[in-house]
């Protein structure tokens, strides 16, 4: 093996830490030595990034550091001892300072000795601690991916930290006097255990041939603060039918306390084994024990607003965006594995996305987040539907109704087990802070939690004034209900009022309220015992006819689209207040309306319109977005206008036609212009092949006359 | 190959080094091969090739670790309970000039030289037990053979010291090769040693399920780590480690117990927990069970099927008071398994729920059919749904970080176990937190087939394969089971004896059955998927569920034929059953 020039290396560490510059021209370590010389930070980190950015670059050199990083800490120690500045603050000496110039002055009186024993370790007259942080490229490693060519190398681990000990003092350096010469030697300790000086090594105590009697100085050694912690492997990176690995990590200095039990880090550190002592290494044999030395630690953000890209990440929405149709792309994507549902999936991608929260100036805020509530027969998917939602939103919490005991879904004052104290604990809703929370069997749920929702809903805080604890908890979360109809299932022949069991004051609160029907219907059927045969005959679903997006990406797209805030252009007011009092206007005209309209409804328009116009990376609302959240509010109801419909006797070309006709009227014009149309008749959930069949047929009665080109309609 | 040099059975490490020493001469480098195979599996494989050769390895019990050598070839065959993450082990050093190797050992086979080269290289360790609910009846062969050692050693268990000589002695023709492991009189000793220790303390081990179980842990190397998974049923064959000096152990532990010290060796002490270097494994299946392995081999027609079928279905019809349709139903269930998932529906999961028990019908049909089951499967196990059971038991197997181990709840199963669930016995009550979990955890076992594994900080779905048999008194709600039907038994009919041929041919009909793969045919797949659209014109509650339960059905009735396609003889007479059981359910 070719040996290594360790001095040729320290200078290159040397000749790095002091010419290195970082994107915006500042020499960034030679401004971090600054800092520690003046006793601001103790530790100095050193970004692999760096290293690799340096102009300078060494392959060779970099890889060593990766591949042998416990020495290249001490190397770098090295370069840096030479490189510290002088302090340009002035800073209160402490103990460990006056310590230093007595033995500095010592030093130069028994300077003629030239016992390695006596001379002061440079590790004592370190006040900073280097940290090596490896490269954040590519994917961090598992625990089960680390193997043991991994020993002694630089890694990267993400994991859930599951146990932590408390912070302890370790030794770095044990410093003793000799009660008989007076010398004070020094004892490295680099391991976790070591063997106490019992001789005086110091040549004078040899030349008197006395053993001497060193004595153990607490306050002159150096302590580091040490912390052990284990980390677990991700449940995301566990194989089918595996159990999750842990592992040891080891904390030092300052990277103590950076970790709680629960937290999911991600790890830069030296992967090394520990050497068994006393009994335990004759009982264990050849077996080693491994740790991870944590040189760096890095929280993960679970928010949207905190989702950091992968390298390609950025591109592949850059190329989504570009392709258009991404509106319908990402919405089938959603539970790719349930079929059909397609305006449903729309909703809930608009729910993903939201819209952006509006402060006021004289202090009101008005909710962005999009609420929607599922209802429906039993056996329509719903609680399907939901789960994959939380699976997919970044921080998503799933419960129900009934289910969450205790705390509830709002917030509960506990006492605390181990302390007596009490504490407040946060349900469900407050978890789900700057989340989704999805609620399933939302009818039955307990009456306290449904008068608490309602804050939640608007407000999007949650109060509690409980045993002299007085405070509201932010709960900023999107809720998506799953309901069953008052009687299980919904009986056409009573009022909707009455099948859905839920009181206004919270129906309101709901941007879309979600009716799926299960009706009889042939070819549903015919679909459905298809379906079930195949997965019996091969084992897996039927092919969906396109490629779902990943998961990721749809996450990635979703939080890119979502640091944008449209606004409403002014041109568009008056057309959403229209639209707004039409609705209204045939809600009075009906006598057993299907919803309740309020001003709740115009900011549930706005909002599922300006969450389209983030789909789209528009800064601005378009009259399309308004148009579909319209379709989608109108969708919402369309399995019972179907009924309605029929009992009116009107099919859906004569109501099509009466739809456009009544809209001419209003804005007394004999002129249609085709997209006007679409818009009016998609906004009651019809299609665009039902307005072609429509315009053929009253064009053969004379009703109107079509423009071959554009379609325009022309009354006669 | 298999000459006296290779003597795999008696002295395994002597095979491997022998083997090592060859690959080197053939230009194996330890160097840099991170401790990848040179031979020695395909060695081992090919020498116990056949099951008879199997056969002459020892089964590691209870009863027979008392006996087995350490640094022997044993075979373990258990449940992959725990999996402990993989251990570094100095897997080869130089002794001056020719490279050693350690591995299949846990200690130096050669005097430690302070050797300057030395390649670490890693196995994994699994946690493994003997499977829960294991019968009788599948034990035999091991029977036979620890009989056969006794015999040789005239049944005296109490004078161990010349057990140990006798049978080393007696151990097949090549027992001389025994010479390799050490001197007769260091043998002895260390047998002395064994029984002593195991004697007192074999019986406490804390996370095996019974009293009497052995558990062990497994070392495996070079297998890829997708083959062997959590609550798999496998026998390992391999190298024997145990060492009875327990006590030690436990003082080195005192010095640092504060600290998050959690090693293997703490917690399991070999004394208590033997070690097992494994060579070969295979998974098990319910044909390894057995005892006459050459009833596998031979082809079956569909009429040695049906004759099986037959006696088999006058059984059950007897066990339960000759309601026959129930029967029916019985055997349709027995012959359930889950053939595969389909985003989130386990396909081809058929639990039943007997309905219309009391307490007073359950204490004998019940029973009766719980002794039947067990002779029958190889493992069952049954639960008695009381308030108190569901609030104190652990049925969800949970992570205890304080020892860094996985502690077994009554649902960490292996998979094709049969679980009876007894509701009868439920009275009015209320449930606290650990019940309404156990309650929930029931219910996704029996909608998904999967049970939530506990760790703390997130919850892990395992998939399982349990078929639920499931009495009470209405319908259980805790458990809804894919059928209900309502027991009607007419008369209690006296228990036939039932001859040891006839069980065999039973466990045989069931386990080849289950096996048998299925499909339908095009025209019949029409045939099938009118009459399910006509089944949901007819009644629109019928969900997607239900249409699976159907075709569920139609499989099992196939496979209970011995047949691989659907014929729409089958088909009719599921529609029949259901159509029955619906009557019964007015």
């Amino acid at each position: 093996m070719k040996e290594l020039d360790f001095e040729a290396d320290k200078a290159y560490a040397n000749q790095f830490l002091s010419t290195f510059v970082d994107a915006n021209d500042k020499p960034k370590y030679l401004e971090i030595l600054q800092q520690v010389a003046n006793r601001k930070i103790r530790a100095i980190q050193i970004d692999l990034e760096d290293l690799v950015n340096y102009i300078d670059f060494k392959a060779e050199f970099f890889g060593r550091v990766i591949e042998n990083t416990r020495r290249y800490v001490s190397i770098f120690s090295a370069a840096i001892d030479e490189l510290l500045p002088e302090p340009t603050e002035a800073f209160p000496d402490d103990d460990h300072d006056i310590l230093m110039t007595q033995r500095a002055e010592d030093g130069t009186d028994t300077a003629d000795v030239p016992d390695p024993r006596q001379q002061i370790p440079s590790e004592i007259k370190r006040f900073y601690e280097v940290y090596f942080k490896a490269l954040s490229k590519g994917r961090p490693c598992t625990i089960r991916e680390v193997k043991a060519s991994h020993i002694g190398q630089l890694v990267r681990i993400s994991g859930i930290v599951t146990r932590c000990s408390d912070v302890k003092p370790l030794m770095a350096v044990a410093v003793y006097t000799c009660e008989d010469c007076g010398h004070e030697i020094y004892q490295e300790v680099t391991s976790r255990v070591f063997m106490p000086l019992f001789k005086c090594p110091s040549s004078r105590c040899r030349m008197n041939s006395k053993a001497g009697n060193p004595i153990l100085q607490l306050r002159a050694s150096k302590f580091l603060k040490f912390q052990e912690a284990k980390m677990q492997e991700l449940a995301e990176h566990v194989p089918k039918g595996h159990i999750p690995r842990s592992m040891t990590v080891h904390l030092r200095g300052e990277l103590t306390r950076k970790v709680a039990p629960g937290d999911v880090v991600e790890f830069s550190g030296i992967f090394l084994p520990i050497p068994y002592t006393g009994f335990k290494a004759l009982r264990a044999g050849l077996v080693a024990d491994t740790y991870l030395e944590a040189t760096a630690v890095t929280h993960f953000k679970k928010k949207y607003e905190e989702y950091e890209f992968q390298k390609d990440e950025e591109e592949q929405i850059a190329r989504l965006a570009e392709d258009g149709d991404i509106y319908n792309k990402l919405s089938r994507s959603l539970a790719p594995e349930i079929y059909g549902h397609e305006d449903i999936k729309k909703a809930l991608l608009l729910l993903l996305v939201g819209a952006p929260h509006r402060q006021l100036k004289d202090g009101m805020k008005i909710r962005g987040d999009v609420h929607i509530c599922l209802m429906g027969d039993p056996g329509v998917a719903k609680s399907q539907l939901l789960k994959h939602i939380i699976n997919v939103a970044p921080r998503g919490v799933y419960t129900t109704g009934k289910g969450s005991s205790g705390v509830g879904l709002t917030a509960a004052v506990m006492r605390d087990q181990v302390t007596n104290e009490m504490v407040l604990e946060g349900g469900a809703l407050v978890l789900a802070d700057m989340g989704i929370c999805a609620i399933d069997e939302f009818d039955k749920m307990d009456e306290s939690d449904r008068t608490a929702i309602h804050e939640v809903m608007e407000q999007q805080t949650v109060s509690i004034a409980k045993a002299g604890i007085t405070t509201s908890l932010n709960a900023r979360t999107a809720v998506l209900a799953a309901a069953n109809p008052a009687w299980g299932r919904y009986d056409l022949r009573r009022t909707p009022a009455e099948n859905i069991n839920l009181p206004p004051a919270l129906l309101s609160r709901f941007d879309l309220l979600w009716l799926i029907l299960d009706r009889a219907d042939m070819d549903s059927d015919l679909e459905l015992a298809k379906h079930v045969l195949h997965v019996h005959q091969t084992l897996e679903s039927p092919a969906l006819g396109f490629e779902p997006l990943e998961p990721n990406i749809l996450r990635a797209y979703i939080s890119a689209a979502r640091r944008l805030s449209p606004y409403v252009p002014t041109e568009l007011e008056e057309y959403i207040a229209t639209a707004y009092s039409s609705i209204r206007q045939e809600e009075a005209k009906s006598n057993t309306p299907h919803s309740y309209t309020t001003v709740r409804t115009l900011l549930s328009i706005l909002r599922i319109s300006a969450a389209l116009a983030r789909l789209r990376f528009s800064e601005s609302v378009a009259q399309s977005d308004v148009d579909e959240a319209l379709r989608l509010m109108q969708m919402s109801k369309i399995s019972l206008y179907a009924d309605d419909r029929q009992k009116a006797g009107l099919d859906a070309i004569s109501d099509t036609y009466s739809i456009i006709r009544d809209e001419a009227a209003r804005s007394n014009k004999t002129h249609v212009s085709y997209a006007n149309a679409l818009n009016w008749i998609s906004r009651k959930g019809y299609s665009e092949a039902q307005l072609k069949e429509c315009l053929e047929e009253y064009a053969a009665l004379n009703v109107w006359q079509i423009d071959p080109n554009t379609f325009d309609i022309r009354f006669i | 190959m298999g000459g006296p040099e290779y003597d795999c059975l008696t002295n395994p490490l002597g095979a491997v080094r022998i083997s090592f020493e060859k690959a080197l001469s053939s230009g194996y480098n330890p160097a840099s091969s991170v401790g990848k195979d040179w031979g020695v599996v395909d060695l081992f494989r090919h020498y116990f090739s056949d099951e008879s050769a199997i056969s002459q390895i020892p089964v590691l019990d209870s009863s027979t670790i008392k006996w087995v050598q350490p640094k022997s070839l044993v075979r373990f065959r258990g449940m992959i309970q725990d999996m402990l993450g993989n251990e570094f082990y100095a897997g080869s050093y130089k002794d001056g000039v020719t490279w050693r190797t350690n591995k299949y050992s846990d200690v130096s086979q050669f005097p430690e030289s302070s050797s300057s080269e030395m390649k670490v290289w890693e196995r994994r360790l699994l946690y493994c037990v003997p499977v829960p609910g294991q019968n009788q009846w599948t034990e035999s062969s091991s029977e036979e053979l620890k009989n056969r050692f006794l015999n040789l050693t005239g049944q005296n268990r109490e004078k161990r010291v010349r057990v140990d000589e006798e049978m080393t002695d007696s151990m097949e023709s090549n027992t001389l090769e025994a010479g390799l492991n050490g001197s007769p009189y260091k043998k002895m000793k260390s047998g002395e040693a064994t029984s002593s220790a195991s004697g007192s303390q074999v019986t406490d081990i804390p996370p095996a399920t019974s009293k009497d179980s052995l558990a062990c842990l497994v070392k495996i190397y070079d297998s890829p780590e997708s083959e062997l998974k959590l609550n798999d049923v496998v026998e390992f064959l391999g190298v024997l480690t145990f060492d009875a000096n327990t006590t030690m152990d436990m003082d080195s532990h005192d010095e640092n117990s504060d600290d998050l010290s959690e090693a293997e060796s703490v917690q399991m002490p070999s004394g208590k927990v033997p070690r097992l270097h494994c060579l070969i494994h295979r998974k098990l299946e319910t044909q390894h069970f057995l005892r006459d392995s050459s009833l596998l081999v031979e082809p079956k027609s569909p009429q040695v099927f049906k004759e099986i079928r037959e006696s088999l279905m006058k059984y059950l019809t007897g066990l339960l008071g000759n309601d026959h349709l129930a029967a029916q139903f019985l055997l349709l269930h027995l012959l359930s398994k889950v053939n595969g998932r389909v985003d989130n529906i386990a396909v081809g999961k058929l639990s039943l729920n007997l309905i219309h028990l009391n307490e007073e019908s359950m204490s004998i049909f019940g029973t009766q059919l719980s002794n039947a089951l067990k002779s029958l499967l190889p493992f069952t196990q049954s639960m008695p749904l009381t308030i108190e059971y569901l609030n104190t038991t652990s049925l969800g197997p949970k992570k205890d970080y304080r020892i860094n181990r996985l502690m077994p709840g009554v649902l960490q199963i292996a998979d094709g176990t049969h679980l009876i669930l007894d509701e009868t016995e439920l009275q009015r009550g209320t449930l606290n937190s650990v019940g309404v979990e156990n309650a929930q955890l029931l219910k996704n076992l029996v909608e998904c087939q999967k049970v939530e594994y506990d760790f703390q900080y997130y919850k892990m779905e395992m998939a399982t394969d349990v078929q639920m048999l499931i009495f009470s008194e209405g319908k259980s709600n805790i458990m809804p089971a894919d059928l209900v039907l309502p027991f009607q038994p007419s008369q209690l009919n006296t228990l036939e004896v039932i001859t040891p041929e006839t069980t065999e041919a039973w466990r045989f009909y069931l386990a080849t059955c289950k096996s048998l793969s299925h499909s339908i045919g095009q025209e019949l797949q029409q045939v099938v998927e009118n009459d399910l659209v006509e089944a949901r014109q007819t009644d629109r509650s019928l969900g997607s569920q239900d249409l699976s339960r159907l075709l569920t059905l139609a499989r099992m009735m196939s496979v209970s034929y011995g047949e691989t396609t659907l014929s729409l003889e089958h088909w009719q007479m599921v529609l029949e059953l259901e159509r029955l059981r619906k009557e019964r359910l007015k």
